[in-house]
């Protein structure tokens, strides 16, 4: 591989600012490097100044002052159309691709001029796939695609365009395994051939594997810029929280007493073909966790609990009283769902963090249970921002405005303070940094502690056995194993999870 | 509260994304009273003139506040017209039989089931708000056409035809000041009773006092049609009802994110459909005014009346995609409206131009709106954004800017 002593400098920032008119300033003075053909990743925590970078390089945002310069001239790139004629193509998180379309009507999406032939183009794709190391219908229309097949439509378009310099922002953040793979091979021969990639990621197994240099970002800082051999995960999760992370692996955790009221039963729990007969207990002070891979029915199985899934049929039972199906009566029984979509299922990213806050529990902190008090509204959500550690200007701040984790802690405050006793968790660190990471499982083995019982679905399996006191391993809608989690490790999971461990469940 | 203290241009000082309409209006009626002036005509501002206004303008105020409601839940309604003509329809054709009590109710009832209708198939079957109201506007007026068998309908009695009147024309008088200042009175006693203190509490009960005894003393009622008094109370009670409820909170909520509403425990059907019954059952009070104040209708009557609506709707600053909106600046936009045409009328201009004004003064507001909130966003925005989705399309200027492809198709195309 290329390494960024040997190769030409592709682009370099110098002292990058980016002051927003708002005072806020996301990135203060930054250097950033890309040799040509070089893969550089770069890392930071939410709120370190990541896509502010990447915008400032793409020509989305103006940066307040520093130099950008493209193989040696000097650039001010003022709309993104001028960097990408430049060579530089951005994939964003939220690929903006024309759903109608077909696969290669949107890769050559940017092309120019009157006449397309057809013919042309697809043998242009047959070469663009064959660099990559990848196979599409190029006729295929995107909204039949799914989420890694539209990523690598997004690359294309990307290379399409003659791009020197592809930055990927979280290119995996929603995909599978298996797709994960088609994306790393396609960075690997896009370097080969020459074109640089900047890799912007919160896995840092990507980055260890893939990159050959990388940048690591925080509080709008470059704080570390090494090559990538020199580093281990452990010295790149300490440049970038800044801190000795808290230790979140395995740590003696105190069972609850086995004489534990049950708080929560659910007694074979069907819904369609994803969920074939569910059961299971939760008692207070229990934290469960929830293994299955994608697909295997596990957040159909909260869902389905909180009774938020029409379809599902069977029964669940909070303190021994039988529930009727949905979310309202869930709620009113004391059960708290955090979804996996935080944005779309949990929050409502126009109001402010104290109307986030009290919607669950709105009659509570009402006059008379019909008038809402917004100062007892907020006073609480300033409880929560303490004692969640939320990083916000105040309750006043909209929800939507917040980085990730922080909007996460909203999501828990919606629920703690309104006294739910079962919470049931839907891949409650996803889209969050190490250090709000942290937080959340401090969070929730605080609430098991105070009495409350959780359930914890994560694809993320070290995670999941790291909180959990016992894991429940889903696949295909059914609990095909349940292990302590002082008995079980990571392999153990993905084996049972995936189905290739069948005889140790026997064993068991 | 830190934002407060963040830089601001001028167009968040003035809060124009809040009151952009309010200024609009006011504006409007200081150069209509100069040129008024100017020209020698009577004083525009005279009380003729603003009651003329008023009561021009009190049918449209009524439905913009439901459709108001209808806005924040999320959801669209274009069936306000034909609701009106069938309820105008049925109450006279019913009440020379049955009396004027039974023909408000019965036209009324109708109005509010066809608005039921409405809401339980955008709910139930999940079809979109505006192709179904597209539909049940076309319908109800074909069954407007078949009720009235293509001719206009009075009521026969003449004693009904009095009653019926009786509730539409002739005036109140209101001591405006009066109530306002012991409302004032009232509600800072309460607070004093709850155990606040402090300035804006003598503020607000010394200033209700004043304004009271000053409008006792001064003897300062307004007198305007009937109708002007039944959109002020609607208004108030509505705007109430969504500002200072659990009600209104998650009818925001609802229409905000339903998906979280949902989830969040709020029974979203609900808030979804009872903002169709209550545009219908508004609708039909319309529709009886309208019947009462001619004493018949005919098969076109109140045709159009919905693209009004939502225009004063849309004027004042309600968004399109749901979770924010005022019924008070929603009536004010019905105002600005027949303030315009009344300005036409009173100034003798071209009447022929009036159309062109109106739509070319919707865009300019909706596009002073985009702006005001995109630079909102702007200034508020976090430094990263949230990188998992939380919010997707960037902050809350989405809801106005940004269109969602599939509301724009149902809106535009």
């Amino acid at each position: 591989m290329p390494s960024g002593e040997h190769s030409p400098l592709l682009l370099s920032m110098r002292g990058v600012r980016k002051v927003y008119p708002s005072g806020t300033v996301a990135l203060s003075g930054v250097d950033l490097r890309v040799g040509a053909g070089e893969v550089v990743g770069l890392v930071g925590a939410n709120g370190a100044g990541k896509s502010t970078l990447i915008k400032v390089l793409s020509g989305a945002v103006p940066a307040t002052d520093g130099a950008i310069e493209w193989e040696g001239a000097s650039q001010a790139w003022a709309v993104p159309a001028d960097a990408q004629a430049a060579g530089v193509a951005t994939v964003y998180q939220h690929i903006p691709l024309a759903h109608t379309l077909t696969v290669i009507e949107n890769v050559f999406l940017g092309r120019t001029g009157w006449r397309r032939s057809s013919v042309k183009l697809e043998r242009e794709l047959a070469q663009l796939l064959e660099r990559i190391g990848y196979a599409i219908d190029p006729h295929a229309t995107v909204e039949e695609l799914s989420i890694g097949q539209r990523q690598m439509v997004a690359i294309l378009q990307g290379i399409a365009q003659g791009a020197r310099l592809l930055v990927l922002d979280e290119p995996t953040a929603s995909l599978a395994r298996g797709e994960r793979e088609v994306v790393f091979e396609a960075v690997r021969r896009l370097s080969k051939s020459g074109t640089a990639v900047l890799y912007v990621t919160h896995f840092l197994d990507e980055i260890l594997d893939l990159t050959d240099r990388v940048t690591v970002l925080r509080d709008g800082r470059v704080v570390a810029d090494d090559v990538t051999d020199d580093l281990t995960e452990d010295a790149l999760v300490r440049s970038i929280v800044g801190r000795e992370l808290l230790r979140v692996e395995q740590q003696e955790i105190d069972l609850p007493p086995a004489d534990a009221p049950l708080l929560l039963e659910v007694e074979d729990l069907r819904s369609g073909d994803r969920l074939q007969g569910v059961s299971l207990r939760l008692r207070a002070g229990e934290i469960v966790g929830i293994a299955g891979l994608l697909g295997s029915g596990r957040s159909e199985l909260l869902h389905a609990i909180f009774g938020a899934d029409p379809d599902a049929r069977g029964t669940v039972r909070m303190e021994g009283r039988e529930l009727s199906r949905s979310p309202r009566a869930a709620v009113a029984a004391g059960l708290a769902l955090v979804p996996e979509d935080r944005g779309k299922q949990a929050l409502f990213p126009d109001f402010e963090i104290w109307r986030n806050a009290s919607i669950t529990d709105l009659p509570t902190l009402s006059r008379g249970r019909a008038l809402p008090d917004s100062e007892r509204e907020r006073e609480r959500a300033r409880d929560a921002i303490r004692a969640l550690k939320i990083k916000a200007p105040g309750p006043d701040a909209l929800v939507g405005e917040l980085s990730g984790g922080n909007a996460q802690k909203v999501v828990f405050a919606k629920w703690m303070y309104s006294g739910a006793r079962v919470f049931l968790l839907d891949e409650p660190g996803s889209g969050i940094d190490i250090g709000a990471k942290a937080d959340i499982v401090e969070l929730v083995r605080e609430l098991a502690r105070s009495g409350a019982a959780v359930l914890v679905a994560d694809s993320e399996f070290s995670e999941l056995l790291a909180v959990s006191h016992r894991v429940l391993v889903l696949r295909r809608g059914r609990v095909v194993a349940e292990r302590a989690s002082g008995a079980t490790s990571d392999h153990e999971l993905v084996g049972l999870a995936s189905g290739l461990e069948k005889e140790m469940q026997h064993a068991a | 509260m830190q934002r407060d203290k963040q830089r601001r241009g001028v167009l968040d000082l003035l809060r124009v994304r809040d009151l952009g309409i309010v200024y609009a209006l006011i504006l409007l009626v200081v150069v209509l009273t100069i040129v008024s002036a100017a020209t020698g005509r009577p004083n525009y501002l005279g009380g003729d003139n603003v009651a003329n206004i008023l009561d021009q303008a009190s049918l449209v105020g009524i439905l913009a506040v439901f459709m108001t409601v209808v806005l924040v839940s999320g959801n669209f309604d274009l069936s306000v017209g034909s609701i009106g003509a069938l309820a105008a329809a049925i109450s006279l054709s019913v009440i020379d039989e049955r009396g004027v009590v039974v023909a408000v109710l019965l036209a009324i009832g109708a109005a509010a089931a066809a608005g039921l209708v409405n809401g339980l198939i955008v709910q139930v079957l999940g079809i979109n708000a505006f192709i179904v109201t597209l539909g049940t506007m076309t319908a109800l007026r074909g069954v407007v056409l078949i009720l009235t068998d293509g001719r206009t309908i009075t009521a026969e009695s003449s004693d009904a035809r009095t009653a019926l009147q009786s509730i539409e024309s002739g005036f109140w008088t209101v001591n405006v000041p009066v109530i306002l200042g012991v409302l004032a009175l009232l509600a800072a006693g309460a607070a004093f009773a709850a155990g606040h203190r402090g300035r804006r509490l003598a503020v607000l009960g010394g200033g209700g006092a004043i304004l009271a005894i000053a409008g006792f003393a001064g003897d300062m009622g307004f007198r305007y049609a009937k109708p002007v008094w039944y959109m002020a109370a609607i208004t108030l009670m509505t705007w109430a009802v969504l500002r200072f409820t659990v009600v209104g909170r998650r009818l925001y909520a609802t229409g905000a994110n339903m998906e979280a509403a949902r989830l969040s425990g709020i029974n979203v059907a609900r808030y979804k459909v009872v903002p169709f019954v209550l545009t219908g059952a508004a609708a039909g009070v319309v529709g009886v005014l309208y019947g009462a104040k001619l004493g018949a209708t005919n098969p076109t009557a109140l045709n159009g009346l919905e693209l009004t609506v939502i225009a004063a709707a849309i004027l004042g600053g309600t968004s399109l995609f749901g979770g924010s909106g005022s019924v008070i600046t929603s009536v004010v936009g019905a105002l600005f409206l027949f303030t315009i045409a009344n300005g036409f009328n009173v100034l003798n201009l071209g009447a022929n131009y009036q159309d062109l004004i109106e739509g070319v003064v919707l865009i300019v507001a909706a596009g002073v709106y985009t702006v005001a909130s995109r630079r909102k966003a702007r200034a508020g925005s976090a430094p990263e954004p949230p990188e998992d989705g939380a919010s997707t399309p960037a902050g809350p200027a989405a809801t106005s800017t940004a269109t969602p492809p599939a509301r724009a198709e149902a809106l535009h195309g």
